[in-house]
């Protein structure tokens, strides 16, 4: 299945919030959904689920009209919600029927989800007896309960114990293997890399990067290198960078242990800079290609404006 | 239709597993229909005029017989006419108003003269005729004018009315033999018993004037107590963020439609069974009763059937209102400033309706009777007591229920706009507006 978001535009009285959203997501494969609060996934993500309308644009699926009610989507929100005075188990049974699955299947979905997340032994209790960690696996057991062919997941790991976010992780790298489409939002970039071959990054309302991960990375990592020598720390290291390496590379971060350089416009920049860095006598302990965390290209993309979320509205 | 039936069922199953719920109607059920059996075990003659219970003749003991006191300055009184009036009563002159007052305060006379006692302790001693205490005190200064003394004065003091049949007995005893005029004939005359058939040819508004106003009201409760329950929920789950997973699970048709079809089958099962408990019980027991509770108890079947067409449609009509303001606000502490304006209208229709049942034919109540969010009270009402033609029932009902159809769709709307909007409560307008420019 490939699911196509195609200029996507809403407003909320006066205020345009998304300003033309277009990407593609694909089954078998993640894709990370990103933004800054108050950037459009949540607007997004439930005009997919349509819950809100679009004043312009068109979502597609394998080339048709989405019509969500057709299949099965589990959408587990970022602002958790079940009741918390009612039972567990019927509950997820509530909300597997209202899927479209019946009684007996919810039952029987419901109790292996519970079990895949070690959380079977509360089937009974009200959720409001429950850890919030447990409450959280519950809400993730309730978005799988009717198997679904999609699935939204809004920073899923929020809450989460190491031990349950491997259980998570696994679960979620199960549902990938099962062919299943993944939209997985989440301020954890390292999540992020560690599930999702592809990206979109909104802000404010618009695209600012889409993409395959590897291939952003290779692009923001293009014309930098890394550099670290003995007996000087990354600080030192970066004032005494532009008498070194004038003309061929300048400073474009200090980083804890490495100093990262920018290679000037030109031929041959990368072996000048080598060997400028031998005559300078320093001794080099780290010197290769840099490679950006997806934390680091989000920040870049996306952390230099203030932005907001619009008073009175959930985006 | 089939997820409107899993929200229904949902919802249903939250009531019904409620014990509290089930416990207080079951208990009030039980209470209401016990109520009724009563006068079988209790002797409640005075009210009902039907004597139940076994009990021994009444021979009043000194000690039961309640005891007044007199000064005759005008010289007037006979034993006689007292007797008349105060059948159960013992009098005893005294000399002076200070003895009066003495003996009203707890003093008791002794030969030794006025011993003085707390009017407590006196009480404890009257048993035995000694140290009685006097419930009042009459001094007659003249023919037609007397001083009434009473310790404390109750609420239901009637002693000075009897006292005024005694004046004016004594009174037109003595006109009567000072003019040679025979006072039985006289008063024959005027007590002449008079015989009357009534013949009521079609309602008795009189008689069905109580059982409407009990109905106006619990539907009135009804409206009130259940609709606030909704919106609570319909905050609660705005407020829990559970409404973020249903939205997207279900349409907020279904959610809306469940919700209030719930509230509205436990409200009914809740009032119709202490009410239904209630009328059988007394229905079983009326004849005990002497129909002392026809007023309120003795409902016809076609009252009972148009209250349930249009209560339930009342209901019904407020219920989707109450829902879809339960959505304007994200916190329950809001919920009553939300319904703030519809609890206005509630209470407007209620009183306006129960000023206007003794006028069930009048103009006001019958243009009532034909709009929704008042028909539920006042055509009724004009069903139960007054003059209304089948063809307006017909019409008042498809309204009311076309309505409800309305505001079930507005509601829905509202409901879907408000529910995933957090934050300050939203104005009605403010939804009106955007559901306009969404449609």
């Amino acid at each position: 299945m490939i699911l196509e978001i195609k200029d996507l535009h809403k407003s909320f009285g006066e205020k345009e919030v998304l300003h033309g959203i277009s990407f593609q997501a694909e089954s078998g494969r993640a894709l990370g959904f990103l933004g800054r609060n108050g950037a459009g996934k949540t607007t997004t993500i439930r005009i997919l689920m349509d819950v809100f309308h679009a004043d312009r644009g068109e979502i597609l699926l394998d080339g048709q009209k989405f019509v969500p009610q057709k299949y099965r989507i589990g959408y587990l929100p970022e602002e958790r919600g079940l009741y918390p005075k009612r039972r567990v188990m019927d509950q997820m049974i509530f909300l597997a029927s209202l899927r479209g699955i019946s009684e007996k299947q919810a039952r029987q979905n419901a109790k292996r989800w519970l079990e895949r997340l070690e959380v079977e032994a509360y089937a009974d209790k009200k959720l409001e007896t429950l850890s919030k960690g447990n409450q959280q696996k519950v809400q993730l057991a309730s978005t799988l309960v009717h198997d679904p062919q999609i699935v939204i997941l809004d920073e899923p790991f929020s809450g989460l114990d190491p031990v349950n976010s491997q259980i998570l992780k696994d679960v979620i790298n199960e549902l990938i293997a099962q062919d299943r489409m993944v939209l997985f939002s989440s301020h954890q970039m390292s999540y992020v890399e560690e599930f999702c071959d592809q990206i979109v990054i909104i802000h404010n309302g618009s695209v600012a990067l889409k993409g395959e991960l590897k291939q952003i990375k290779k692009e923001y990592g293009r014309n930098r290198l890394i550099l670290a020598v003995e007996d000087l720390a990354p600080a030192q290291l970066a004032e005494r960078i532009p008498g070194i390496l004038e003309g061929t590379a300048s400073v474009s971060a200090v980083k804890r242990d490495f100093v990262i350089l920018e290679l000037s416009e030109g031929e041959d920049m990368r072996r000048q800079t080598m060997r400028r860095l031998i005559d300078s006598g320093l001794s080099v302990e780290l010197f290769g290609s840099y490679e950006p965390s997806l934390n680091d290209i989000f920040v870049a993309r996306v952390g230099t404006e203030n932005n907001q979320p619009q008073e009175g509205e959930d985006q | 239709m089939k997820k409107l039936w899993i929200v229904l069922k949902y919802e249903l199953k939250e009531y019904f597993s409620n014990k509290p719920f089930l416990i207080m109607t079951v208990a009030l059920a039980i209470l209401g229909a016990a109520a009724m059996f009563l006068p079988r075990f209790f002797d409640l003659s005075d009210f009902t005029g039907v004597q139940v219970t076994q009990r021994e003749p009444e021979t009043s003991t000194q000690g039961e017989r309640e005891l007044y006191l007199y000064l005759d300055e005008a010289g007037i009184l006979e034993k006689e006419a007292l007797t008349a009036v105060f059948p159960d009563a013992d009098w005893q002159p005294v000399e002076s108003r200070e003895e009066m007052e003495a003996l009203m305060s707890g003093g008791e006379l002794s030969e030794a003269g006025l011993e003085e006692t707390s009017r407590t302790e006196t009480e404890d001693q009257d048993a035995a005729g000694q140290g009685r205490v006097p419930q009042a005190g009459f001094v007659i200064t003249g023919e037609t004018s007397y001083e009434y003394y009473v310790y404390n004065k109750s609420m239901n003091d009637g002693n000075m009315v009897m006292f005024d049949q005694v004046m004016g007995l004594l009174y037109r005893s003595r006109h009567c033999a000072e003019q040679g005029w025979n006072l039985e004939e006289i008063q024959a005359m005027y007590d002449v018993p008079i015989s009357v058939t009534e013949q009521v040819l079609n309602k008795d508004s009189g008689e069905n004037f109580w059982y409407c106003y009990v109905l106006v009201i619990t539907v009135f409760v009804m409206i009130t107590m259940y609709g606030q329950m909704i919106a609570v929920a319909v905050t609660n789950e705005k407020s829990n963020r559970a409404i973020e997973v249903l939205v997207t699970s279900t349409t907020p048709n279904s959610l809306l439609f469940g919700k209030v079809i719930a509230g509205a089958v436990g409200g009914v099962f809740q009032v119709g069974l202490i009410l239904g408990a209630l009328l059988c019980s007394y229905q079983w027991n009326r004849q005990i009763w002497g129909g002392q509770l026809d007023r309120f108890l003795h409902v016809p079947a076609e009252v009972l059937a148009a209250f349930a067409v249009f209560g339930l449609g009342g209901y019904l009509f407020y219920a989707f209102l109450y829902g879809a303001m339960g959505a304007l606000v994200s916190k329950t502490e809001d919920v009553s400033k939300s319904v703030g304006g519809l609890m206005v209208a509630v209470m407007a229709v209620y009183f306006v309706s129960l000023i206007q049942l003794t006028n069930v034919d009048g103009p006001v109540i019958k243009v009532l009777s034909f709009l929704p969010f008042s028909s539920y009270s006042t055509m009724f009402a004009r069903i139960a007591m007054g003059t209304v033609a089948p063809w307006e029932i017909i019409l008042s009902a498809a309204i009311l229920f076309a309505s409800i159809m309305g505001v079930g769709v507005v509601g829905a709307r509202i409901y879907r706009m408000g529910t995933l909007r957090y934050g300050n409560p939203i104005r009605l307008t403010s939804a009106l507006k955007e559901i306009h420019r969404d449609k």
